[in-house]
C-alpha cells in the first residue's frame, strides 16, 4: 500500500499496463516529454520508449482513428483526449467506428480501446474545459463508461479498463486529481460494479467521479442534523450496477442522484427511470437530481452557480425527507402529479 | 527574393525561405516584389507600428504579472508574436472580419478591443469579452481550428453579398493537424472563397514540436488544395504587412483564398501555468531570441531618447489601464449564468432559472 | 503591513526555493518590479511586485523553502494602482488555496475542514397539488391490499398525505388510543392449535376437589430430607399411574381407528413471555418422583428461556396445566390437539374442612379434567379422576396400584 494522488494512481495503472502487456501502446497529445498537461503519463516515455508512449499531432479524430487502426492491428491502444471538450472532433470516430466495430464484424474485429478523458469542472478554466460529455457515450451501444473518484479506484480501474476487451471510455475527474489516497495496486473488482462508500439508512445518494467526495461531505454534514445518508459510488455508468443500487434505494426508500453534466437527459434520468421502475413500492418520495444547469459550462467567477455542492446536495435530501425546503413551493407539483 | 509558392514550383522546403523586408540587426532586405506594398510605411508610420508591439508587449507581460498575482485565471503570452500579429492586423479594413485562436490578443488590440473587454474571458467573469460586430472579430476560439471553417464560411457570406470584405483566419502550427482547417482549405477552394489562412508557426503546440505536426514546411500544403501560399518572416512586421496586403488584395479583387504561414517563435509558455523548461531546448531559444521583432525595428528606426521614452510611457499607461480594468471588473451575478442561452425563450432553462432563485433566497446574505 | 504570497508558478508546484531577493527593506518598488528569483522544478522564475510600495519585510532567507501561498514580502505602504472604480468583490472561490492548471485558476486544494451546510435563513412550507389524494407507493399498495380507498380518507401527513398509519386505522377501525398488536410467532401458533382442537373435540369437564395435606406434607419431608419433589410431580405421578387402569384417557383419535398409547409422554403447560407453550416430558410414567420434579422445573426453565425446542413441543399423550400458580381454583382446560384430556391444577388453598370426623384447616386443590368425549366417556374420566385424587389425598394408597 502506497500514498498517491490519483495522477499518480493512474500513472501507475497505466505503467503496469505497459509493462505487463507489450501490446498496450499510449498514444494522445504532450503525453511523452512533457508527461501529459496533469502529468499523468510522467515519466512513461522515458521507460517504455517512443513506441509504445507517443505523442500525436493535433487531432482527435486523427488519434481515434489510428488507434482503432491499431486495433485492428492487434495492439491495445489507450489513447489520452486531453480535455473533455476537445472530445467532439474524435466523437464521429468513437461511436461510428470504435462502438461499432465488434457488432458489424459479429466479434471478428475488436475494439480494446481504453480513452482516457479527464471531465468536470472545478478547476476556474477558460470554455471547454470542464465538459461532462459521458451520456453522449453512455448512450452510444458497444461503449463501456467509467468513472474512477479515488486513486484506488483509479488504479484498480485503469488496469481493468485497458485489460478489458471491449472500448470504455475512462472518465477522471480533473479536479480531484491532486487528492491522495491509499493505493493496494494487487486490490481488484469488477470494472461493472458500484460501491457503497459509507452506508446508511434514511437517504440513498448517488454519485460517480469528482462529486463523491462532495457526496460524502454531504453525508458528514448531514450526519450532524441526525440524518444517515448512504452513499454509492456508481464507478460504472454503462453498465450500471443495478443490484448495488436497488439494495440501497429499496433500504432508504429515498434518493438523491447528482452529477456535473447538466440535468435534461444526463445519467440521472436513467438513473430515476430505473429506479422507479425496480424500487416503485420502496420509494416514500420521487427520487430527486441535483445536477449542473441546462446551460453552456459557465465562465470560471460562475462555475460555483452551475456545480453541484454540498447545500444543494443536502436541500434535494429534505425534499425526499419531507422536510421543509427551498424547492417545496408552487413550482413543486407534490407527490401526486 | 519573391518565394510565393504556387502549384507548379518545383521549389523544394528547404530552399523555401520566408519573405524578409527587415533582417534581424534591423537592416532592410530589399524585395522587388514584395517592397512597393508597403512603400507608403514611412518611419513615422513604422514608429507608430513600433509602438504597437511595444504596448502589445507591455499587455502581455502586465497580463502574465496579473495571472502571477492571482488576478487572472489564465493567460496565454504571445511574446516574440508581436510582429506577426501587429504587421497583419494593421493591414486590415475596418470592414474586414477576422477569426483568431485563442493568442491573438494582439489582433485584438489593434481592431480595437478595448482593454476591459480582452480581458474578460481570461479573469472568468465572462464567456467572452466583446460583441464581435463592433469590432469586426470573432471571440477567440479555444477549440483548435474550429474558427477557420468560419472564416472561411463568413468569406462565403461577404461573396453572396457582393461586397470586397475578406475574412481573416488566424491558428497555430498545431491547428493545422486539425480536420477543420484542412476541410477549411478544401471549401475555400472550392467556392474561391475571399480568405485568408494565416498560420503563425510558432513552432510548439503546448510541448510538441511543430515536426510532430508537419513534415514539410506548413507553406507547402496549401498549394495541394490549390491555395496560393507564402511563408514570411513573422518576426518582420515589415514582412508580414507586405504578404497580409497582398493576400487580401487577391481576394478582393476575385483572386480567392491566400495561405500565410509567418514564421516565429513562442517565446513564452503555452499558457501561465505551463513549465516549458520540461521540453524547449534552451539554445533553440536564445538563437530566436536574437531575432526579436521588437529590437529589429527599434534598430531601425534609431529613436530619440525623447521618443523612446515617450513611447515607453504610453506602453506604461496602457499597462496601468489594463491592470486596472482587470481589477475592477465586477463578479457576474448568480443567476445570469442562466442568461443567453437561446435566444427565444425556453421553458426548460426559465423553470431551472426560478427553482435556482428560489434556492438562493433561503441563505444569510 | 499588506503581504504578498509566493503565487502558483507551473504546474503541480507546491513549494519553491527563493534563490534571491533583488530588493531589501526600505527599498520603494515599482509595479512588476523583479522582487525575486524562485526555483521551480528546473527554471528560474522573476516575481514581479504586484505593488508599488515600501518593502516592509522579506519573510524568507535566500535558500529558504517557501510553500506556495505562504507570504513572502511584505509591504509597509502599498499604493494600488488606481482604479476608475472601487476593486471588485472577491468571490469566495479566489481566496481559496487552488492547485494550479494549464487552463485556469485551478481545483480548490482540499482543507479537511469539516463539511457543513450554509445557514438558511428562509424555510418556505410545502403546498401540495390539487387533484388525486397524495399518498406514496407503498401506501397505494397497502391501501390497495386492504381494499381502502385512499380518496375517502382524511390524511395525517404532511400538506394532507395519507400516511401508511391512516390506511392501516381505516383497514381496522380502530380508535385512536387502542393498542394493535400484530399476531404473529408463538401466539398465533397456539391460537390456531386452540381453535382446531376445541371446535373438532367435544369437550366435557369434571372437577374433583381434594384434601392434599398429606401430599403437601410428604413433599415437605422429602425435601426435609435432601429428595426432590414437587406437588406438581406428584400430581403427575398419581396421573401417570391412573392411565394404567384408565387408558383411555391417553389416546388418540384418528378418525378410523383409536390409537391407546403405551408411554404417558406428558405434556406441561408453561407460560411463558412469548406464549403459552406444552413442552413434553417423555416416557413420563417410567420416571421416579424426583426424576420428575427434576423435569418438569428443567422444562420450564428451558420454556421460560425461549429455548425449547420444536421436537419437545410434539408427542405428548395427555397434559397438565397448573392453573394453580395463577391463583385460581379451577377452569375448563382446552385440550392440546391430538390427546384425549388434559387435567388442570388449581391453587392449593387452606380451608375449612372435614377431616377425621371434624372440621379442620386442610390444603385443599381442585382438580379439573378435561376430556374428548369420542375418546372418553364420564365414567371413564370420573374414576381416573377420583384415582387421582385418592393418590393425592393419601399418597400411600399408591401400594395398591401398582
Amino acid at each position: 500500500m502506497t500514498e498517491l494522488t490519483l495522477s499518480k494512481a493512474i500513472g501507475t495503472g497505466l505503467r503496469r499496463a505497459l509493462a505487463e502487456d507489450d501490446r498496450v501502446v499510449l498514444l494522445g497529445e504532450d503525453i511523452g516529454a512533457l508527461g501529459g498537461v496533469f502529468r499523468v503519463t510522467d515519466g512513461l516515455q522515458r521507460e517504455f520508449g517512443h513506441e509504445r508512449v507517443m505523442d500525436t499531432p493535433l487531432a482527435e479524430s486523427g488519434i481515434i482513428g489510428m488507434a482503432v487502426g491499431l486495433a485492428f492491428r492487434g495492439f491495445r491502444p489507450v489513447v489520452e483526449i486531453q480535455f473533455d471538450g476537445f472530445i467532439y472532433p474524435g466523437f464521429d470516430q468513437i461511436v461510428a467506428q470504435v462502438a461499432k466495430l465488434h457488432y458489424r464484424t459479429a466479434g471478428a474485429v475488436r475494439m480494446p480501446l481504453t480513452i482516457r478523458v479527464p471531465f468536470g469542472g472545478g478547476i476556474g478554466a477558460v470554455e471547454h474545459h470542464s465538459e461532462s460529455p459521458e451520456a453522449y457515450f453512455a448512450h452510444t451501444a458497444g461503449l463501456r463508461v467509467v468513472a474512477c473518484s479515488s486513486p484506488q479506484d483509479a488504479h484498480s480501474m485503469i488496469r481493468q479498463a485497458i485489460a478489458c476487451d471491449d472500448p470504455v471510455l475512462f472518465f477522471e475527474p480533473k479536479r480531484r486529481y491532486w487528492s491522495k489516497g491509499e493505493v493496494d495496486e494487487e486490490y481488484a473488482f469488477p470494472l461493472g460494479s458500484a460501491r457503497v462508500v459509507t452506508p446508511g439508512t434514511d437517504v440513498t445518494l448517488l454519485a460517480y467521479g469528482p462529486l463523491v467526495p462532495t457526496a460524502l461531505d454531504a453525508a458528514v454534514a448531514a450526519s450532524d442534523e441526525g440524518i444517515s445518508i448512504e452513499v454509492v459510488d456508481l464507478r460504472s455508468l454503462s453498465p450500471l450496477d443495478w443490484g448495488t443500487i436497488q439494495a440501497s434505494v429499496a433500504k432508504t426508500g429515498r434518493v438523491v442522484i447528482t452529477h456535473e453534466a447538466s440535468e435534461f437527459g444526463g445519467l440521472g434520468a436513467e438513473l430515476v427511470s430505473g429506479i422507479t421502475d425496480r424500487c416503485f413500492f420502496s420509494l416514500e418520495a420521487p427520487p430527486q437530481r441535483v445536477t449542473g444547469f441546462d446551460v453552456p459550462y459557465p465562465p470560471a467567477r460562475l462555475e460555483e452557480h452551475f456545480l453541484p455542492d454540498l447545500d444543494r446536495i443536502l436541500d434535494a435530501v429534505d425534499r425526499v425527507l419531507g422536510r421543509a425546503n427551498s424547492l417545496s413551493g408552487s413550482t413543486h407539483a407534490g407527490w401526486s402529479a | 527574393m519573391s518565394t510565393t509558392v504556387s502549384a507548379e514550383s518545383d521549389m523544394t522546403s528547404l530552399e523555401f525561405e520566408p519573405v524578409q523586408l527587415l533582417d534581424p540587426s534591423g537592416a532592410r532586405v530589399a524585395d522587388s516584389h514584395y517592397d512597393p506594398l508597403i512603400a507608403d510605411i514611412t518611419d513615422a508610420r513604422l514608429a507608430a507600428l513600433y509602438e504597437d508591439l511595444v504596448i502589445i508587449r507591455r499587455i502581455d507581460t502586465e497580463a502574465t504579472a496579473l495571472q502571477r498575482q492571482g488576478e487572472l485565471g489564465l493567460w496565454p503570452p504571445l511574446l516574440g508574436q508581436e510582429a506577426a500579429q501587429v504587421g497583419s492586423a494593421r493591414a486590415l479594413r475596418a470592414d474586414d472580419f477576422v477569426f483568431t485562436s485563442y493568442r491573438e490578443n494582439g489582433v485584438a488590440y489593434c481592431r480595437g478591443v478595448r482593454l476591459p473587454d480582452l480581458v474578460r474571458t481570461w479573469r472568468g467573469t465572462a464567456a467572452s469579452g466583446w460583441n464581435p460586430y463592433d469590432v469586426g472579430m470573432a471571440t477567440p476560439a479555444v477549440i483548435i481550428g474550429a474558427q477557420t471553417l468560419h472564416a472561411t464560411g463568413y468569406a462565403l457570406g461577404c461573396t453572396k453579398d457582393g461586397v470586397d470584405s475578406v475574412a481573416v483566419a488566424y491558428f497555430g502550427d498545431g491547428a493545422t493537424s486539425q480536420g477543420d482547417v484542412n476541410e477549411a482549405m478544401v471549401f475555400a477552394a472550392s467556392f474561391h472563397a475571399p480568405v485568408v489562412f494565416f498560420c503563425q508557426n510558432n513552432q510548439w503546440a503546448i510541448s510538441e514540436p511543430v515536426g510532430l505536426q508537419a513534415v514539410r514546411p506548413i507553406a507547402d500544403r496549401a498549394p495541394g488544395f490549390g491555395i496560393p501560399s507564402v511563408r514570411v518572416d513573422g518576426n518582420d512586421v515589415l514582412a508580414v504587412m507586405a504578404v497580409t496586403r497582398e493576400a487580401l488584395d487577391r481576394a478582393r479583387s476575385g483572386g480567392g483564398p491566400t495561405f500565410i504561414e509567418a514564421v516565429t517563435y513562442r517565446m513564452g509558455p503555452h499558457t501561465t501555468s505551463d513549465d516549458p523548461s520540461r521540453y524547449v531546448d534552451p539554445v533553440q531559444r536564445e538563437e530566436w531570441a536574437g531575432r526579436d521583432p521588437l529590437a529589429r525595428v527599434e534598430a531601425h528606426l534609431n529613436l530619440t531618447p525623447e521618443e523612446a521614452a515617450g513611447i515607453a510611457a504610453r506602453a506604461d499607461e496602457v499597462a496601468r489601464e489594463f491592470r486596472a480594468a482587470c481589477t475592477s471588473l465586477p463578479d457576474p451575478e448568480p443567476l445570469s449564468v442562466f442568461d443567453h442561452v437561446y435566444a427565444e425563450p425556453h421553458s426548460g432553462v426559465e423553470r431551472q432559472r426560478r427553482r435556482y432563485a428560489a434556492y438562493l433566497r433561503g441563505f444569510e446574505s | 503591513m499588506k503581504d504578498f504570497a509566493l503565487p502558483d508558478l507551473g504546474e503541480g508546484l507546491t513549494e519553491s526555493e527563493i534563490v534571491e531577493w533583488h530588493v531589501a527593506v526600505g527599498d520603494r518598488v515599482a509595479l512588476n518590479q523583479p522582487l525575486a528569483d524562485v526555483e521551480t522544478a528546473k527554471a528560474i522564475v522573476q516575481l514581479p511586485s504586484p505593488f508599488e510600495g515600501v518593502i516592509g519585510a522579506l519573510y524568507a532567507e535566500p535558500g529558504a523553502t517557501v510553500r506556495v501561498g505562504a507570504p513572502i514580502v511584505g509591504f509597509e505602504s502599498a499604493a494600488e494602482p488606481v482604479a476608475d472604480r472601487a476593486p471588485a468583490d472577491r468571490t469566495p472561490s479566489r481566496s481559496v488555496e487552488r492547485n494550479p492548471v494549464l487552463v485556469g485558476y485551478g481545483a480548490p486544494v482540499d482543507t479537511g475542514a469539516r463539511p457543513q451546510r450554509k445557514r438558511r435563513v428562509d424555510h418556505p412550507v410545502f403546498v401540495p397539488a390539487r387533484g388525486a389524494a397524495l399518498s406514496t407507493p407503498p401506501v397505494r399498495k397497502l391501501a390497495h391490499d386492504l381494499g381502502v380507498d385512499l380518496s375517502e380518507l382524511h390524511g395525517s401527513g404532511e400538506g394532507g398525505a395519507v400516511t401508511r398509519e391512516d390506511v392501516v386505522a381505516a383497514g381496522s377501525g380502530t380508535a385512536s388510543g387502542d393498542r394493535r398488536i400484530p399476531v404473529r410467532g408463538v401466539r398465533k401458533a397456539t391460537a390456531a392449535a386452540m381453535v382446531s382442537s376445541a371446535f373438532t373435540a367435544p369437550h366435557v369437564t369434571e372437577f374433583l376437589t381434594v384434601d392434599v395435606t398429606r401430599s403437601t406434607e410428604l413433599v415437605s419431608r422429602l425435601r426435609d430430607a435432601g429428595q426432590r419433589a414437587s406437588l406438581l410431580a406428584v400430581v403427575a405421578k398419581a396421573l401417570c399411574l391412573a392411565v394404567r387402569r384408565n387408558p383411555t384417557l391417553n389416546s388418540r383419535w384418528e378418525e378410523t381407528e383409536i390409537v391407546e398409547f403405551d408411554a404417558v409422554h406428558l405434556g406441561i403447560a408453561v407460560a411463558t413471555p412469548r406464549g403459552l407453550l406444552v413442552p413434553v416430558i417423555r416416557d413420563a410414567h417410567t420416571l421416579a418422583l424426583a426424576e420428575l420434579t427434576d423435569a418438569i422445573a428443567a422444562l420450564a426453565a428451558t420454556a421460560r428461556a425461549g429455548e425449547t425446542t420444536p421436537a419437545a413441543l410434539t408427542g405428548g399423550t395427555i397434559s397438565i396445566s397448573n392453573v394453580g400458580v395463577f391463583g385460581v381454583d379451577a377452569g375448563t382446560p382446552i385440550l392440546n390437539p391430538g390427546e384425549a384430556a388434559i387435567l388442570a391444577t388449581g391453587a392449593v388453598r387452606r380451608l375449612p374442612w372435614e377431616f377425621e370426623g371434624g372440621i379442620a384447616l386442610r390444603d385443599v386443590m381442585t382438580l379439573s379434567l378435561s376430556f374428548d368425549h369420542r375418546l372418553v366417556d364420564g365414567e371413564q374420566a370420573a374414576r381416573f379422576l377420583t384415582d387421582i385424587g385418592r393418590v393425592l389425598v393419601d399418597p400411600a394408597t399408591v401400594l395398591a396400584l401398582v
